[in-house]
């Protein structure tokens, strides 16, 4: 009998702390299931609400054009700089070429990334290649919007190798 | 262009775009000899094709097709590339093809488009 009046004690604290519901349930004996329920439902929602606080969409900022342009002849005296003073006094060897390419090609890279120009993606492509009397020509096409995305390229010669480098900005709206 | 979903990211496929750039260089020069008048044109006449092919995936991607046709002399040539994208969705491949007479390198870049 102690038991069941102390469970009962626990219910009414329970139907208080819901006020107006709380008055309602005393005369009611039978819907004390209903009470329960109601309980359930009420940690639910609460439970609901802090799920959605840190999910914070950022919005769009519907910029299509770009801030600052690619600098097609910053650009090109970059490249001409880079080709000068790596291969101005080098002989063609083949080890030495190949391992010349990709140094280059990440000096460019770096250095294109330092003028900081926003949202442009940047692809560099280098070919060095011995002058032996052969004959070679070299050709680019792209798909791209021409108002803002732009390349730049520059060809080094000395008495046994030819570089040609290129710079393609791609801008990403 | 392909319909835009959300959370859906469309990524580069390079095996793809190999076997399109193959077809369009075997077709163009597949049984010729080097000839330094026609050089122009074949170049010209790869990239072009090869962009042409790319399109019709209808994938939105911008594009950067690059080739270099070469005679067969004993020259060496290296060729390297270095990009800052975003390597989520952007790709390239490189197709390498030979004949009796002549080097064809061509590089593709394939550069994604916000929608």
């Amino acid at each position: 009998m102690s038991d069941l009046a102390k469970e009962k004690a626990r219910l009414l604290k329970k139907r208080g702390s819901l006020s107006s519901l709380g008055s309602h349930e005393v005369r009611a004996i039978g819907k004390t299931k209903d009470s329960i329920s109601t309980l359930s439902y009420m940690e639910e929602h609460g439970h609901h609400d802090d799920i959605q606080r840190p999910t914070v969409q950022m919005e769009n900022t519907y910029r299509i054009t770009p801030s600052r342009r690619f600098p097609v002849l910053t650009v090109k005296d970059l490249l001409k700089d880079v080709l000068t003073s790596y291969l101005q006094e080098e002989k063609y060897e083949t080890e030495l070429c190949r391992q010349m390419t990709k140094t280059i090609t990440e000096v460019v890279k770096a250095r294109v990334k330092d003028l900081m120009i926003p949202r442009y993606k940047i692809i560099v492509v280098i070919s060095i290649g011995q002058i032996k009397d052969q004959n070679i020509r070299m050709g680019s096409r792209c798909l791209w919007d021409d108002n803002h995305d732009n390349f730049s390229s520059h060809i080094f010669k000395n008495n046994s190798l030819f570089a040609a480098a290129t710079v393609f900005g791609v801008y990403f709206e | 262009m392909e319909e835009y979903h959300s959370g859906d990211e469309v990524s580069f496929n390079p095996d793809d775009a190999s076997n399109v750039v193959k077809e369009c260089i075997e077709g163009i020069i597949g049984g010729v000899d080097y000839s330094q008048n026609k050089v122009n044109q074949w170049t010209a006449s790869i990239v072009e094709h090869s962009l042409t092919q790319l399109v019709k995936q209808g994938k939105p991607f911008k594009y950067i097709v690059n080739c270099a046709v070469m005679q067969k002399s004993g020259a060496g040539l290296h060729t390297a590339n270095s990009c800052y994208w975003d390597t989520t969705t952007d790709g390239s491949c490189t197709v390498r093809w030979e004949n009796r007479t002549m080097y064809c390198v061509v590089s593709v870049f394939a550069v994604a488009i916000a929608l």
